[in-house]
């Protein structure tokens, strides 16, 4: 009985443990099969970001270029500023990136943008290119020759220097980059404010010599811009009263424009949309800040959009260094910008 | 199998991302209007470039010659038009017959003078009918200073007679009677509306002397009498569009704003009654009217995104408008500075 018994009893542990193998086998495959359609699947989702992956590593806050030239690492911050109520400054800086510049850019728009996601507002100092100030190299020049000199750390510099600002974050665009995203985005719809008429515009990006000019017309009123258009408008200024400052609101204009765009963008374009910029777009934000700021663009209504626009008395022409220049008056400047740009004590 | 099951998750994920991307699909070309607006007689609407003819519900394009990246048309008392034809560095008005066939080439302003002297080309833009069918009213860059002496390229006013070409050159135009000098460096003066009593109607863009340049409605009762402002800088109304009555004028005024609204108002001698608006808050542009009673066509984007669209507005003249109806599908992407022609035939 109990040799029975002990035969019944190994019978049911040996049943048991195959048993058990056989249970075990079961998940082991199971998981692998689950691991292999995981894997699978986020292969598939990282090949579809993977052009913006790249442009990340590439022009976001990984890489920070310094002063000096040397490159420092910046940690990957998990979008403190944006994900809180905290307001915060952007520098946006756009250049004329063709090739009579080499590299070599001068910044034709500084616009410092204040961002306050808790009451929804946005504020848009424009600062004119030719504003004469201390450079961060220590030497006076256009204002706009900052990043030439230093790339966006001189230009942050110079800015927080000269207008007692202090400057969050900054983005930089080149002029192809514009025009791409434009397109990639589909346009924009804007109310041109007059007709923007241009006989000496530049023809820099039709492959030709970039010293050619061509003839432009932007027709008043509302309308849908396509990138290209969208550039002439904001860059023109040869038959422009206000010249420079004029453009500069204007350029304004487009971003509120944008603004309305990121409502209607999801995640799964941001491949195209970082393809497209390809080397024409640098920032030292994250990748999480910059995708955190879009929901609160599209958030912000139109009326909570201050737009600054440094015009006479608070500027005003002068013939200094070999050139025209803006002078400015800090007297004047100084305290209009600490109301809508304070610094936080 | 399960192997081909896990490549094709993976593939499935990557495709389901880019189905999630919005998609900014090239504008559809006008084929046919919404089914529940079937206006009488012909309306002739622009889109890239071309001309089309809406009937009842059916649509036809206009045989033009190709190329040309925007067109302007108004209707004859005999059916035919006038019609501008823009091209990237001037524009042309054509005569041509209810199907698109050139009767006559009535400006020749392509110089053919290559790039180094391309600013001896010209725009000619806003044809209208003169009150008793003998002249035209346009708006032209000329006259200019020669190439390389100024950045000066304004609208002046215009008018000539209808059915002869006509010269455009850096002194004027030939054989043609100037209207008006425009405000330098603004856009200058656009939009004639000849009225019956002979005076004309037109948009104003002027410099305000602090930092902005903004349109009014002007009046002038010859082509040598003072322009009279009918509305104010503030209202910054532009785009005057006269009813079959003679006396209701439509137009868009944005306040200074970045939308706008379309109003309308009643012209009484030399003075503009108070302005009653039709549509609030939009991105209206370019209204006409039909050309025997009181209904109103603008053409409008019905959110920031959206495309332009050909709009209507039964008895705008009156006390009570009817609702406003979108004439033309959603997915068209019409040339909103292009106002609409309306024919009775």
């Amino acid at each position: 009985m109990s040799r029975t018994y002990d035969l019944s009893g190994r019978r049911r542990v040996r049943r048991r443990r195959a048993s058990l193998k056989t249970g075990r086998r079961r998940i082991t495959r199971g998981s692998l099969i689950a691991a292999g359609f995981l894997f699978s699947i986020l292969t598939g989702v990282l090949l579809y970001f993977l052009p913006a992956l790249q442009v990340a590593l590439r022009d976001t806050g990984q890489v920070n270029t310094s002063l000096g030239g040397t490159a420092q690492l910046k940690p990957v911050s998990a979008s403190e500023h944006l994900s809180t109520t905290s307001p915060f400054t952007l520098l946006l800086l756009g250049s004329d990136s063709d090739s009579k510049f080499n590299g070599d850019y001068l910044t034709q728009s500084m616009i410092l943008t204040r961002v306050d996601p808790a009451t929804k507002h946005v504020t848009m100092l424009s600062i004119p290119r030719d504003l004469w100030v201390r450079l961060c190299t220590g030497s006076n020049g256009k204002i706009d020759q900052a990043f030439l000199h230093g790339g966006a750390q001189c230009a942050i510099q110079t800015v927080e220097r000269d207008l007692k600002v202090h400057v969050d974050y900054y983005a930089w665009i080149g002029l192809q980059g514009l025009v791409s995203v434009l397109n990639e985005l589909g346009g924009v719809n804007v109310i041109a404010n007059n007709p923007v008429m241009d006989d000496y515009y530049p023809a820099d990006l039709s492959g030709g010599s970039p010293y050619d000019y061509e003839r432009i017309l932007v027709l008043p009123g509302a309308q849908h811009m396509s990138g290209t258009l969208a550039l002439e408008y904001v860059r023109a200024r040869h038959d422009d009263a206000y010249g420079d400052f004029a453009r500069s609101q204007r350029q304004q204009q487009i971003l509120i424009a944008l603004r309305a765009k990121t409502k209607y963008t999801s995640i799964a374009d941001i491949p195209t949309l970082a393809t497209s910029l390809g080397s024409n777009f640098q920032t030292d934000m994250s990748i999480g800040e910059v995708s955190g700021l879009l929901p609160i663009a599209g958030s912000v209504p139109l009326n909570a959009i201050t737009q600054v626009v440094l015009l006479p008395p608070y500027t005003s022409s002068v013939y200094v260094g070999g050139q025209d220049a803006l002078m400015p008056n800090w007297a004047l400047i100084r305290p209009e910008v600490a109301k809508y740009f304070p610094v936080a004590s | 199998m399960l192997i081909c099951l896990m490549l094709a998750s993976g593939l499935v994920a990557n495709r389901t991302l880019a189905v999630l991307q919005t998609h900014t699909t090239a504008a559809t070309i006008i084929t046919t209007t919404s089914p529940q607006v079937k206006l009488p007689g012909t309306i002739y609407v622009s889109q890239e470039g071309s001309i089309y003819a809406i009937s009842g519900a059916k649509v036809r394009r206009l045989g033009l010659p190709s190329g040309g990246d925007w067109t302007q048309p108004r209707v004859l008392a005999d059916g035919s038009l006038i019609v501008i034809r823009r091209f990237d560095e001037y524009s042309d008005l054509y005569h041509v017959t209810s199907s698109g066939h050139v009767i006559a080439q009535m400006t020749a302003n392509d110089q053919m003078s290559g790039k180094a002297t391309l600013q001896l080309d010209h725009w000619i833009l806003w044809p209208a009918i003169g009150p008793d069918g003998t002249s035209v009213f346009f708006a032209t860059d000329a006259p200019k200073p020669a190439p390389n002496m100024s950045y000066e390229v304004d609208f002046s006013l215009w008018s000539a007679p209808l059915g002869a070409a006509f010269n455009i050159g850096d002194t004027g135009v030939t054989g043609g009677t100037r209207w008006s000098v425009p405000d330098l460096y603004t856009g200058g003066d656009i939009e004639a509306v000849p009225l019956r009593d002979g005076s004309l109607l037109y948009s104003s863009y002027a410099n305000t002397g602090k930092g902005t340049v903004v349109t009014v409605l002007g009046l002038q009762t010859s082509p040598t009498s003072p322009m009279k402002a009918l509305t104010t800088p503030q209202q910054d109304c532009g785009a005057p569009a006269v009813a079959a009555d003679g006396v209701t004028v439509a137009m868009v005024c944005t306040n200074a704003g970045q939308t706008a609204d379309l109003e309308t108002a009643t012209l009484a001698g030399d003075a503009l009654g108070p302005l009653h608006v039709l549509v609030a808050n939009c991105l209206c542009n370019s209204p006409s009217w039909s050309s025997t009673g009181n209904n109103l066509l603008y053409m409008n984007a019905s959110n920031p995104d959206g495309n332009f669209g050909l709009w209507y507005l039964a008895n705008a003249t009156g006390a009570h408008p009817g609702a406003a109806r979108r004439v033309s599908d959603s997915s068209v992407d019409l040339d909103a500075t292009s106002a609409a022609a309306w024919s009775s035939r």
